[in-house]
């Protein structure tokens, strides 16, 4: 009948457009990173706009976190070009990589294939998994990396993808030793709980940390719980009373802030909290009397003032980074177009010699060999009562 | 509409008391009408050979004329789906067995595959072997996982297999602290980190490692799992299975080995995923404990049940439009592109006769202008946004009214849409004309205003779930499964 | 044997338990009349908790609310339920109801469409960031306790209210001429619907009071452990129907049972097996299967006997 007949008709436009935008976007858009060795040297004309791709989740289960990351790096653009100097302006295209969605990873891979062939330089991927599912993808596309979130140790260490990846986090391995002597030689704590939130980066920090406590003949047991999870009072009613410390490196402050609350209401508000620098946000600093790890930053950087005042009070710290990157990014895009053309090896170059002062995370910028942060360290935070976080170690 | 030879039955009831032949005479009479009824009649008469070939021409060509970017995003990943539809096809479409822990064996697959052939592991196995490994593990676990479902039914199986894909979620994510009592501390799948650095195929000397050479050869392991899913469906297990699925009873009560037949539509679909899980694990060299969760359980299905359960070319058709519409849509300009395209389109279709046609289009041509007149004269606060990027949004923006400050308003504007859409569906004759014109206008309004801005995010798959709901609503049996008629 | 820490694994057990046992409830009902899983009643309860937020904020906001703390809740409690019926009763009307003679398979592909959608819609329309309820400052944080049993307002609260819908649900049910309307429909529909019965209006009904107590749950939820976000219906939607499994889809007791259990469940695996947080839906998958080998039609489900 009709209905039937407009269905299978509406589908095949539906498909045949599918065929036409896919063949022709070649032609109206700019093509696909391409697999071929001219992609790492072509030189692309800089004309008014340059582009620069960004990685985040935009959408899916860390939305929340894609939204800090992008905010930061939106930030970044609006103030680069608004300075009169920058003779081109800065123009980023988002990929949507849905961290922890239903496509998994591929959705990671695929947004990366997403990137058009006059983008430059990228930002992200902001999940360590995001990153090497997309490394084979970005590395043949000579694309350069800078990812502000992704922290696992081997990432940098492992070789594969050595001068195209760099990041503006310090490694796990370097969190996770800080924390570990902090509770081990200033708080001097012997019992610990460690829980875990399933992820990538959390199972890397709390083993590291694990290990080097263990290792400090402390004593530490060990648990997790699902990113989605909300209800903690089950795993809180079982952490013995005689524990000192609960160290939960997570991603999600809200959540952090939910097991703050929810400990407080089953009475075990004697047992120290601390945070990683996933939780180092306004939101888990209004419990009070938490620890997070976190960079240097200071609150009273003109950046993050001004940050803070046009997102509301919120200076949304875990997307700081994003913002250094994208300030690595694009400084390296406008050092290579001084001479009108830029190729992505030229960009990469560029990168590498990435030399900033008094950024935002209240460190200087450069990168080492592997593309770690030089000097990058993390310090230790202790909220006050008024729900700020201030330096202690 | 059709003949009087059978009573006219409105499509949305079951054919009572009308036996499957004479129901389909009437469904094969009505094909015959214009140019979609000369396509059907082309495809249901042509060879299985030519149909293959139908599907393999275009699909061999298609990387000679695109970039790699989107032979990656439409044409691989489509293959790789498609050949995991094919699989769940074999378990859900031939056998009618609900499985909802399908893509463990897809992960059972990748995770394999990359045991044997990772720097991770440091074992380098050829992928000839590899794969086959891959391909055997996924069988022997689907022939586990079988043995007790052959007591259950229906949504008891399904719960259980659900069980079994969650396990192996949380087993590969802490799979990496196991310490086993005699043989110490193992890492066996790199946990919450995967097994990355996992290695690209190696056929016989052959290193796949562009983007071309991956789709060449799922192209190919596709085509061949297709020819021997099609002799496969012709044979009598074929036909044991569509027995099993139509009636379990009467299947038994026919001495079909109802318990060996569910175990083999098992393992067959499990090996198929594994296959697909090898592939995959290497394109992406990695496998990560994320991608094998409920979420992509359910964009399989949904390609296999929109595709219509048991046909096979109707799987591809389900890839190609449950993948390919959400990256159609990742570009901003592409999707304006899309939007107002398809938005023409179903006005063209759904609008008879011509006078109404015209009356819809000029009157909400009329009404925009109209809007954006007495906007420009007296409330300039609603046509000061900024339009979008390109010529397209350029000329939209001389039609629709574009707020400074749109968040507050679009947000209502989509709500309303939804409700005039729905509206629209209840109404008849001249009221449903009428309001149409505004229908359309506000449709666009919320798409300029707020749906545009997260092409790369919400609106693809939001799009994606109301083209669900839409196709399955139009057509329940799937695109090109068979209607299921009722014998009382 | 620590029995201060029995109990409070049990209360936090039964709290949750409740909440399942509602989002069970609809799936139950659903199921019994209609032979359909709606996979998209987890993000049912996702709008109820949001709605349930907006009626809040309305309503004042947590720390200055214009009406007495109770009054507020009520009031939310009342537009989260309302609004979930009529959402019900829409998504009925237009992705299931076409689909009512169709292969089984169908309506669940339109179900998962409608579940996207909904989704998706929340994100765009409420954005991505987690929004809290602050029921601290709402209804403070004091705590009832009895020798070693400790039970905060918001669990006592939740509990108490899950008790009174599921009573009042089986009284109308039970009771009431609708009541037995659906059960009939769900005995039979072609049966009932020779008999007068106007079949449409009793499964929109059905839907309306399954979406409601879904919305309820939402606000429950949000109101115990804080805060809300556009994906927080899955988990919840997955949990429930495990529970309505357990306790015999189609029953409404069972579907109550099963809640219970798994909410005890979660909660004892958590508190006693060792890396019990890790694994708690797989042990609570585990006393699934158990439970449905040795007896397949759930605890409370009706042996189903097929004429051939």
């Amino acid at each position: 009948m009709r209905r039937r007949a407009t269905a299978i008709a509406a589908v095949l436009a539906l498909a045949a457009l599918a065929i036409v935008a896919a063949a022709s976007a070649k032609v109206d858009r700019a093509a696909g990173p391409s697999a071929t060795a001219s992609a790492d040297t072509q030189l692309i004309s800089c004309g008014k706009t340059v582009t620069m791709g960004m990685l985040a989740p935009i959408t899916g289960p860390a939305a929340s976190l894609g939204k800090l990351q992008t905010d930061w790096a939106k930030f970044y653009v609006a103030a680069h070009n608004k300075v009169k100097k920058n003779k081109h302006k800065l123009r980023v295209q988002y990929g949507d990589t849905v961290l922890g969605g239903p496509g998994g990873t591929a959705e990671a891979v695929k947004a990366a294939q997403s990137l058009g062939s006059n983008v430059l330089g990228t930002v992200g991927p902001a999940g360590s998994n995001e990153v090497r599912a997309t490394t084979a993808t970005l590395k043949n596309a000579g694309l350069g990396f800078v990812s502000g979130s992704a922290t696992n140790t081997e990432l940098t260490t492992d070789g594969t993808r050595t001068r195209f990846f760099f990041r503006t986090v310090p490694p796990d391995a370097a969190q996770g030793t800080s924390v570990a002597n902090f509770i081990n030689k200033k708080l001097k704590f012997k019992r610990v709980y460690i829980i875990d939130d399933q992820e990538a980066y959390s199972t890397g920090l709390a083993d590291t940390v694990q290990q080097k406590l263990r290792a400090a003949g402390v004593t530490v047991q060990r648990d997790g719980v699902s990113q989605q999870q909300s209800d903690f009072s089950s795993l809180i009613a079982k952490i013995p009373r005689d524990t000192q410390l609960v160290y939960i490196p997570w991603q999600l402050p809200p959540k952090g802030k939910a097991f703050g609350e929810q400990m407080r209401s089953a009475g075990k508000s004697n047992i120290i909290l601390m945070g990683s620098d996933g939780l180092f946000d306004d939101a888990f600093a209004s419990l009070g009397g938490v620890y997070a790890s976190s960079f240097p930053t200071s609150g009273t950087h003109p950046v993050v003032k001004a940050f803070k005042k046009a997102h509301g009070g919120d200076p949304e710290f875990f997307g700081a980074p994003s913002y250094v990157a994208a300030q690595v990014v694009g400084g390296a895009i406008d050092r290579a177009c001084k001479d009108g053309k830029a190729s992505r090896a030229e960009v990469r170059a560029q990168i590498r010699k990435t030399n900033l002062k008094k950024t935002v995370l209240g460190l200087n910028v450069s990168f080492n060999a592997q593309g770690d942060i030089k000097g990058g360290q993390f310090g230790i935070w202790k909220a006050n009562s008024s729900g700020s976080f201030l330096p202690v170690g | 509409m059709a003949d009087e030879l059978t009573p006219q039955v409105p499509p949305d009831q079951p054919r009572i008391g009308v036996d499957e032949w004479v129901a389909s005479v009437e469904g094969r009479r009505e094909r015959y009408r214009g140019p979609v009824g000369w396509a059907r009649r082309a495809w249901d008469t042509a060879p299985p050979a030519v149909r293959l070939l139908a599907f393999l021409v275009p699909a061999a060509i298609f990387p000679l004329v695109t970039t790699e970017g989107n032979l990656f995003r439409y044409g691989l990943i489509t293959l790789v789906y498609a050949l995991l539809g094919l699989g769940l096809n074999v378990t859900v479409g031939f056998a009618g067995l609900l499985d909802l822990g399908y893509i463990a064996f897809f992960g059972f697959g990748a995770y394999t595959y990359g045991f044997v052939a990772s720097t991770h592991t440091g074992r380098h196995w050829q992928a000839e072997f590899a794969i086959l490994l891959a391909i055997a593990v996924a069988a022997l676990v689907g022939l586990i996982v079988g043995f007790p479902s052959r007591r259950l039914v229906g949504d008891y199986l399904a719960i259980v297999t659900l069980f079994f894909g969650q396990a192996f979620v949380v087993f590969v994510n802490n799979a990496n602290r196991i310490d086993f009592p005699f043989i110490g501390h193992t890492d066996l799948t790199g946990g919450a980190n995967g097994l990355d650095n996992i290695d690209p195929l190696n056929v016989f000397g052959w290193v796949v490692n562009t983007t071309k050479e991956y789709y060449w050869f799922t192209l190919g392991a596709f085509t061949l799992v297709m020819i021997l899913l099609y002799f496969v469906s012709e044979s009598r297990t074929g036909r044991a299975w569509k027995a099993l699925r139509e009636d379990p009873l009467a299947a038994e009560v026919m001495s079909m080995p109802v318990n060996r037949l569910k175990l083999m539509a098992f393992v067959f679909g499990a090996a198929i995923a594994g296959f697909a899980g090898a592939i995959y694990g290497s394109v992406q060299t990695g496998a990560f404990p994320g991608d094998f969760d409920v979420g992509l359980l359910i964009t399989i299905y949904a390609i296999v049940i929109l595709g219509g359960a048991g046909s096979l070319a109707g799987v591809i058709v389900g890839a190609l439009i449950v993948n390919g519409v959400p990256e159609l849509l990742r570009d901003p300009n592409q999707a304006e592109w899309v939007f107002y395209t398809t938005l023409v389109l179903l006005v063209l279709v759904k609008v008879r006769p011509w006078q109404k046609l015209v009356a819809v289009v000029g009157g909400t041509l009329a009404l925009g202008f109209a809007l954006v007149a007495i906007a420009n004269a007296w409330f300039p606060r609603w046509t000061a946004g900024q339009p979008g990027e390109g010529k397209l949004a350029h000329w939209v923006s001389h039609w629709m009214l574009l707020p400074s400050h749109p968040t507050q308003i679009a947000n209502w504007a989509y709500a309303l849409t939804i409700a005039l859409i729905l509206v629209l569906t209840l109404l008849r004759g001249w009221a449903r004309t009428i309001v149409m014109i505004p229908t359309i206008y506000v449709a666009a309004f919320a798409w300029e205003n707020l749906l545009l801005e997260q092409t790369a995010g919400a609106t693809r798959f939001l799009l994606l779930g109301a083209l669900l709901v839409v196709l399955m609503n139009a057509r329940p049996q799937g695109l090109f499964g068979t209607a299921r008629v009722e014998i009382v | 044997m620590n029995w201060s820490l029995f109990w409070d694994l049990t209360v936090s057990g039964v709290t949750l338990g409740s909440v399942y046992a509602l989002v069970a409830l609809g799936y139950s009902m659903v199921y019994g009349i209609l032979k359909l899983l709606n996979f998209a009643h987890g993000d049912v309860y996702m709008i109820g908790a949001f709605m349930g937020w907006f009626a809040l904020h309305w309503l004042g906001g947590p720390v200055n609310p214009s009406a007495a703390a109770w009054l507020v809740v009520v009031l939310m409690f009342a537009f989260a339920m309302v609004a979930c019926g009529g959402l019900g009763v829409v998504i009925e009307r237009f992705a299931y109801r076409p689909l009512r003679n169709a292969p089984r398979i169908a309506p669940l592909i339109s179900a998962l469409g409608v579940s996207f959608f909904l989704q998706n819609s929340a994100l765009l329309l409420f954005g991505a960031s987690f929004r809290d309820y602050d029921t601290f400052h709402l209804i403070g944080g004091k705590t009832y306790s009895y020798k070693d049993i400790f039970l905060s307002v918001p669990q006592l609260l939740t509990i108490i209210s899950a008790v009174a819908l599921m009573i009042g649900l089986t009284l109308l049910v039970a009771r009431t001429k609708i009541g037995k309307a659906m059960r009939a429909t769900s005995f039979d529909r072609e049966a009932a619907s020779m008999m007068g019965i106007d079949v449409d209006r009793v499964i929109a009904s059905t839907f309306f009071i399954g979406s409601a107590l879904a919305g309820a749950a939402g606000v429950m939820f949000a109101l115990v452990f804080g805060q809300i976000y556009h994906f927080m219906g899955f988990l919840a939607g997955l949990k429930g129907f495990t529970a309505a499994v357990i306790g015999g889809i189609g029953s409404i007791p069972g579907a109550m049972l099963g809640g219970l259990l798994v909410g005890l469940a979660e909660s004892y695996a958590t508190g006693y097996l060792p890396q019990g947080s890790t694994f708690q839906n797989l042990y609570v998958f585990a006393l699934l299967i158990a439970i449905i080998l040795v007896r397949p039609q759930g605890l409370l489900g009706k042996a189903d006997v097929k004429k051939v």
